[in-house]
């Protein structure tokens, strides 16, 4: 027996000489060490001939004979950034990044949360490559978008699948559509991962193709998002407190110019009815002709004194008086946003148990007037070994959210109404409502209500209880074989309410619905590994079985209730009709997965992964339910393998792989139903019970009975890993090239047939695509760091191939006739196919000889792309001492989005650039169609002078020419961070204090566009590249604090 | 230890069994909606449909087209002016080919052998929904339509085949439809017979055989100046067929709504619910009311507010209407009820006597072609809810209106005016008249565009989801100004 020596020491970096905390100190051979504390000091007992091992994630490992010393101060030497990191994979499988052959991109806590962006997707935004997010609008608790390597189904679910702590948890859009426009009218319902607090995520890891998510089955084809909470394994000590308090303040930004010479009125004249801007200049005399003046209806040869001001009954000369720019009306709709977030996180780990209990709060008023979201999240969790080796973790987290919201899109919502204030129409200040609490505005009923009038009444709230838990054990069988099982459920209940006050342009008798979602999805997961090394020499293997049961069951019970009683009560008591959604859908679907995973290592530096996986689901033809699918991947580390090192060159890998996932249905597809009787839209419509008599109709689809297959995406992807100058300069690039086929769609087929869409198995799709990540460290000296990361992002679509016959059909999901999301052949997925106008063979608009104005528009045209060319961002860290700077900037180039906005701004005469020469005619730059008696076509120009309100309103609200680039330059975020220096708060109880402030959306760039061009009104799904009339984006200042102790 | 383990792992495995077995997977029946249900909620849902599909949007269209009413603002505004592209969509889809006529076809497949009074009924509205289709749009799918999965890109037939029939194309012709179906109400029935499911006829099978015979008439008149002889043939042999016709006004085939918000008429829903201020009564036909001293006009129209007087507009003016809806003319009383519960009257008595008119005069029918149509002027003014001694005294005082003079054209002017007038609500009708026999003639509205400003619109455009889904179809297809097989002046 050696005799034990106690040695104690101070672990620093190579980088700054900073102190390390939490480094693992460990005694070679022997299960025994410890960790750094937070001043990086350690003391452990070791034999005199020990010797310490000492790492550190992100540093090399050192070694060190202990000898006689007492007194071991180490400096560890950074490792490459990002290389040799530990990263959380499928089923929660850590994993050097060194094995991985296929693309994965890790995001610690600290880079999503403290970012006064309740949604962690807004947080995520221009951090990963391959991954396109975008946010539904600035409303609060809008949802959120994302897409990771483009769309692969045609109308299935493409948002990755979401696993908290190996749990698979919804990530849905659940719409409420309880007006006439259904959802095209709604409210910005979330996207249910806005459940998640950012500040309680340790880790987000984004699994990018089916070869990394071939694991996760069915689900994965979209990627996966692997979550992984605060569990306090990191915690430096027994009990470490962490206290999070942040305030952001928001501010719309975004909002086009107006024009401030002309006021409300049509033709010249004013009209104090007129939703349009096209009245006469201000400061011009009141005359008849301008409308100030009115003539006596009853006694023509009078001036009547009484023509209305809207608002209220006032003379003619007040309403005169009062006809002049308010620059700011549209401005001043809108309030400064505020987020209020606070949390505290209680971890610690002891020996081999580790607990984590946390509780957070973020409270958000929106940027108008009840606009509201507030959740609070607890959780608890914690991993122990028992005495008997088996190891146990459960852990269980559960929110409230709250979110309150208004009405979005065209027509009767504050945001499409919001395009109809007059521009001398001083909106914050004039009356929204009468005595009996109806809309007073312009226009007419039905059509038009005051926009802040909407937001006061015209409410939505949704407030949703969900818990996500599991619980799991595990057990080493023998040496090298573990069994472990954990079970998961997700559910939530999600409680909604919608209002429409009588008077409200959808609905002017009023009416009121309850919209009741329920969810719970329930997982299991036995899983057994086994690993052996050095079966051959330098040869390890690890094995894996598992076994897979998910059961998913949803509930959505609504009450839509309208043409109320009473003002001002809002209880389906209060209504008289019952609607037709009036009624409940639930589902319920399994699944079952067998597999398997081989993974070969070879000399740590050549990798082999097989993996094969059955899947079983209830929602195929019984007689045909199951399917396989493989995945292949390998890669191999040639820097490792040939002698190829140099101060130039310290790493390379090449890795390729190749997968293919399958899909199965949605529930209840296979069958054809039959419907309760509604027929008609938001123009005019009837729904049964009509006169006490019901009736119903077949459904417009026609089920395909035993003949649906599953569907398959399969990826191929190749890419490199470059080192270079000691892995200050790394690259890591990916190419991929996904083709999904025999997609379950809802394909649409000629009416003529007797339905509108078929359930079958159709199409191809194809995703090519390149990833870049490069980190770059162009400075790195004592106290001083400089780091750059580049994200690049390319995505090219195709829509092969769709059915015969079917050259476009429309994307499923609400959408205005004349602006619909499309799957065309040849063409990416979701063009919008519109209206054009017409043009001549060389280009030239064809315009109406007898007007001057456009020929009428070209229907069905493909007017738009939502997709872009590339993505990127470039992120700039500077850290001195305590103090980092971070400047995230990101672009998106390419890509068009259909603007209602600029077609309602132009036609209704408020856009800067209607102001401009307003007085002057115009000549479309256009010619005249001549058919010739041979059948040939001559052109002629345009020679016919049009005012500017002709000119303007000729421009439509759905045509071409509201088509505009997305293409934007941003500063997306700048965060200042401080550190009190541990000199200064040694002495005090705290373990650290961090100051930091935040700047999300600071500066905005769009060189194309009137109106900033990243929304999306419908939200996140597979409609994209719309702007219906919705909040504009804001615009985040914050600060955060954050202590431990 | 051991038998932990053991334990651990037998659970395990039984779980693995228990879900390998197929009832597990079993459960994929939906709960939401039903699989199949009775013939007569499907016979409600075509009766509510021919009623729908014929006040809709079809007849917005065509209510500006023939201008008795005015479009002010959007949609109908656009439609006024001959802008109808890519409007009708769902008319097509919605409300024809995958609303009426599908239910119709399933109900008649699923009561051909049991209960052949439903699909008697079915085919006869099956015939008036196909009618409205060519009428409307010319060639469309006919003999191959409805049949689902089984031909996917249905054929389009040509009018011609769709009125006459093709034995060697194997078509039947609308009029042997409504045979076939009114054949199938004298056969015997097994299952439960229609009652108050037939919202119109509550399952009085003699007033469905009087319905085929109606609509056969107005068949065979919509093609008479194209196939005379045929049409006059046939409409003999309906005079003299013991089933009758619709011969009274309490026997029209109307359905009848309710006045609770999504219950009322599509005239209602769309004027007085959701757009009210984009239709109005248009001027033109105002002043054709005033000047003949007509009494329906308070029944048809309501009066402006604020001035008390009849308020239309000018079709296709650009000028502002009056800003207050209650301050323009809009449908009355006839058309709207009270609150939107007004029935849509679809074959109609005073259609029968006005198309029997213009046969007598036209094709040379039997009949007293004076008589059927004060017949229908009569019946029409009691149908809007003139009072009797207000008919008589109108008769009484306007002679030279309520009685047919001059040539064979001013007699069909005369008649085919005042049918016009009777159609009010009912575009679809008037449209099909002025396009057969160019009476009354109407002035283009102001600022007409379209494929052809100098010609009311005599077809309607494919809409765009039928053509990009069933190559049959034409793309481009016929412009708006070439006429319809029937349409021959």
């Amino acid at each position: 027996m050696a005799q034990e020596v106690v040695v104690s020491g101070r672990v620093t970096s190579s980088d700054d000489g900073s102190s390390l905390p939490g480094v693992s100190v460990q005694v070679k051979g022997l299960s025994r060490g410890g960790t750094t504390d937070a001043q990086g000091n350690y003391k452990v007992s070791v034999p005199a001939n020990g010797r310490l091992v000492f790492s550190y994630i992100g540093y090399k490992s050192q070694e060190f004979p202990v000898g006689n010393r007492t007194t071991l101060n180490v400096v560890l030497q950074a490792d490459a950034t990002n290389l040799g990191e530990v990263v959380v994979t499928a089923l929660g499988i850590e994993r050097d990044t060194r094995s991985l052959s296929y693309a994965t991109q890790q995001v610690n806590g600290d880079r999503i949360s403290q970012r006064g962006e309740p949604n962690v997707l807004n947080a995520l935004q221009g951090k990963v490559s391959g991954v396109q997010i975008t946010g539904a609008s600035g409303e609060a608790g809008a949802s959120t978008n994302i897409n990771i390597r483009g769309i692969q189904s045609f109308t299935g679910n493409n948002q990755p699948l979401f696993v908290v702590d190996g749990i698979p948890i919804s990530n849905s859009v659940d719409r409420t559509n309880l007006g006439p426009n259904g959802t095209l009218g709604g409210p910005q319902s979330s996207n249910r991962a806005l459940d998640i607090a950012p500040e309680n995520i340790e880790s987000l890891n984004v699994l990018k193709g089916p070869a990394a998510a071939a694991l996760y089955g069915s689900r994965a084809a979209s990627g996966v998002i692997v979550i992984t909470t605060k569990s306090g394994k990191n915690a430096k000590k027994k009990t470490e407190i962490t206290v999070n308090s942040g305030l952001t303040f928001q501010n719309v930004y975004g909002l086009p110019n107006f024009q401030n010479g002309f006021g409300q009125g049509l033709n010249n004249i004013f009209q104090s009815n007129s939703v349009a801007s096209w009245g006469p200049a201000y400061g011009s005399p009141a005359t008849l002709e301008n409308g100030f003046f009115t003539r006596n209806a009853t006694t023509p040869t009078q001036l009547d004194s009484t023509a209305l001001f809207p608002g209220g009954a006032l003379p003619a000369y007040k309403a005169y008086s009062n006809y002049r720019a308010y620059p700011d009306n549209i401005k001043n709709f809108f309030n400064q946003g505020r987020i209020l977030s606070n949390s505290v996180n209680i971890g610690g780990a002891s020996g081999s148990s580790n607990y984590n209990f946390s509780v957070a709060n973020t409270a958000q008023d929106g940027i108008v007037r009840n606009s509201k979201f507030n959740r609070t999240n607890v959780s608890f969790g914690g991993n122990t070994v028992l005495s008997n080796t088996f190891h146990v973790g459960a852990s269980i987290n559960y929110s409230n959210t709250d979110q309150s919201n208004s009405l979005t899109g065209n027509g009767g919502s504050a945001f499409g109404q919001l395009v109809s204030v007059p521009r001398s129409y001083d909106l914050p200040n004039l009356p929204f409502q009468d005595v009996n609490g109806r809309s007073v505005f312009a226009g007419t009923p039905g059509s038009n209500e005051n926009p802040i009038w909407g937001l006061e009444n015209n409410r939505t709230t949704s407030n949703v209880d969900r818990l996500i838990g599991n619980i799991n054990i595990g057990v080493d069988l023998v040496k090298g074989v573990n069994l472990f099982y954990r079970a998961g459920i997700d559910t939530y209940t999600d409680r909604r309410k919608q209002i429409f006050a009588p008077s409200a342009a959808r609905l002017l008798v009023g009416g009121v619905g309850e919209d009741i979602y329920y969810w719970q999805e329930l997982n299991s997961d036995l899983i057994l590994t086994g690993q052996k090394n050095d079966i051959l020499p330098g040869l390890n293997i690890e094995g894996r079985l598992g076994f897979n049961v998910n059961q998913r069951k949803s509930q959505n019970v609504t009450a839509n209730g309208q043409s109320l009683t009473l003002p001002n009560f809002y209880n389906l008591s209060n209504a008289t009709v019952f609607s037709n959604n009036t009624g409940e859908s639930n589902t319920l679907r399994r699944l079952a997965g067998y597999y398997g995973q081989a993974s070969f290592s070879f000399r740590n530096y050549a990798f082999l992964e097989l993996t094969g996986r059955f899947d079983k689901s209830s929602t195929l033809p019984l007689s045909n339910n199951t399917y396989f699918y493989p995945a292949v991947s390998a890669n191999v580390i040639l820097s490792d393998i040939f002698p190829i090192k140099s101060s130039t060159l310290s790493y390379l890998k090449v890795r390729g792989s190749a997968a293919t996932v399958g899909k199965d249905a949605d529930p209840y597809q296979l069958q054809s139903v039959y419907v309760t009787t509604s027929r008609g839209n938001n123009v005019s419509n009837i729904a049964f019970p009509i006169n006490g008599q019901n009736a119903f109709s077949i459904s417009n689809r026609i089920g395909p009975g035993d003949n649906l297959k599953p569907e398959f995406t399969t990826s191929y992807e190749g890419g490199l890993n470059l080192g270079l100058f000691d892995n200050r300069f790394s690259i890591d690039l990916t190419y991929y090239n996904s083709v999904s086929t025999d997609m379950i769609v809802n394909v649409g087929m000629a009416a003529s047939t007797g339905y509108t869409t078929r359930t079958t198995n159709v199409g191809k799709m194809t995703n090519k695509g390149i990833e870049a990540l490069l980190t770059v460290t162009p400075i790195r000296v004592k106290d001083f760091r400089w780091d750059v990361t580049v994200n690049y992002t390319r995505n090219v679509n195709e829509v092969v191939d769709i059915a015969p016959g079917v050259e476009s059909f429309s994307i499923p999901g609400s959408a205005f006739t004349g602006s619909v999301p499309s799957i065309v052949k040849g063409q990416p997925y979701g063009v919008i196919l519109g209206n054009k106008k017409p043009t001549n063979p060389d280009g030239q608009w064809i315009i109406n000889p007898n007007t001057g104005l456009w020929n009428p528009e070209v229907s069905n045209q493909n007017i738009s792309n939502p997709n872009p060319l590339w993505i990127g961002s470039i992120q700039n860290t500077l850290k001195y001492k305590g103090i980092a700077l971070g400047v995230l900037f990101d672009t998106q180039q390419g890509g068009q989005l259909v603007q209602f906005s600029s077609g309602s701004y132009k036609s209704n005469g408020t856009l800067d650039v209607t102001g401009v020469n307003r007085q002057a005619p115009r000549i479309i730059p256009g010619v005249f169609e001549i058919s010739n008696a041979d059948g040939t076509k001559t052109y002629t120009p345009n020679n016919i002078q049009v005012d500017a309100q002709s000119y303007w309103r000729a421009f439509g609200l759905q045509s071409d020419l509201n088509v505009f680039s997305a293409t934007r330059y941003s500063l997306r975020e700048a965060t200042l961070s401080y550190d009190l220096p541990a000199s200064l708060i040694s002495k005090t109880p705290f373990g650290g204090i961090s100051l930091s402030v935040v700047g999300r959306n600071l500066w905005y760039f769009a060189p194309g566009s009137p109106i900033d061009p990243e929304v999306n009104t419908q939200g996140a799904g597979n409609i994209r590249g719309l702007e219906l009339q919705s909040a504009p984006n804001t615009r985040n200042y914050g600060v955060n604090l954050r202590f431990t102790f | 230890m051991k038998t932990t383990y053991k334990a651990l792992i037998a659970v395990s495995l039984l779980t693995v069994m228990a879900s390998c077995r197929e009832s597990f997977f079993d459960i994929n029946t939906t709960p939401n909606n039903p699989t199949v249900v009775p013939a007569s909620v499907l016979l409600t849902t075509v009766e509510y449909d021919a009623a729908f599909t014929s006040t809709n949007d079809l007849n917005r269209i065509n209510e500006v087209l023939t201008q008795h009413m005015a479009g002010v603002a959007n949609q109908v505004a656009a439609y006024d002016v001959f802008n109808l592209r890519g409007a009708s969509d769902n008319q097509w889809n919605g409300e024809i080919y995958a609303g009426m006529l599908t239910n119709a076809q399933r109900l008649i497949e699923q009561t051909q052998q049991t209960t052949p009074a439903y699909a008697g009924m079915a085919k006869i509205l099956k015939a008036y929904g196909f009618s409205i289709a060519t009428d409307v749009w010319g060639d469309v799918p006919y003999s191959e339509a409805l049949q689902g999965l089984s031909v996917l890109t249905p054929r389009i037939d040509a009018q011609q085949d769709i009125y006459l029939g093709s034995s060697e194309k194997k078509i039947q012709s609308l009029f042997d439809l409504v045979k076939e179906g009114m054949a199938d109400l004298d056969k015997p029935n097994t299952g439960v017979l229609p009652g108050a499911d037939d919202v119109a006829y509550q399952g009085n099978l003699s007033r469905w055989k009087r319905l085929g015979n109606t609509l056969m008439l107005r068949l065979a008149v919509q093609m008479s100046r194209k196939a005379p002889a045929q049409a006059k043939q046939i409409i003999t042999e309906i005079l003299a067929s013991p089933a009758g016709l619709i011969n009274d006004n309490a026997l029209d085939f109307q359905v009848g709504f309710g006045t609770d918000n999504g219950k009322q008429n599509a005239l209602f829903s769309f004027n007085y619910v959701n757009r009210t201020g984009d239709l109005m009564a248009s001027q033109r036909f105002l002043d054709t009311l005033t000047a003949y001293n007509d009494p329906r006009i308070s029944r048809f129209f309501t009066l402006a507010a604020n001035t008390s007087r009849y308020v239309g507009f000018n079709n296709g003016a650009t000028t502002a209407a009056p800003s207050v809806v209650a301050n323009r003319s809009r449908y009355g009383v006839y058309l709207i009820g009270t609150g939107g519960e007004a029935p849509t009257r679809i074959i109609t008595n005073f259609n029968r006597a006005f198309l029997l008119a213009e046969a007598v005069v036209s094709l040379g029918v039997a009949g007293d072609a004076q008589a059927l149509y004060q017949e229908g002027i009569r019946a029409s003014m009691l149908k809007a809810g003139v009072a009797l001694t207000d008919v008589n005294d109108y008769f009484t005082k306007n002679p030279q209106i309520v009685t047919l003079s001059g040539d064979t054209q001013n007699r069909l002017r005369q008649i085919l005016t005042q049918k016009w007038i009777a159609n009010i609500g009912m575009g679809i009708e008037s449209w099909n008249d002025i396009r057969r026999t160019g009476f009354p003639k109407l002035a283009l509205p102001l600022n007409a565009q379209g494929d052809n400003p100098a010609v009311i619109p005599v077809r309607l455009p494919y809409t765009s989801n039928e053509q990009q889904r069933n190559p049959n179809v034409p793309n481009p297809g016929p412009r708006m100004d070439e006429r319809l097989w029937w349409d021959i002046d």
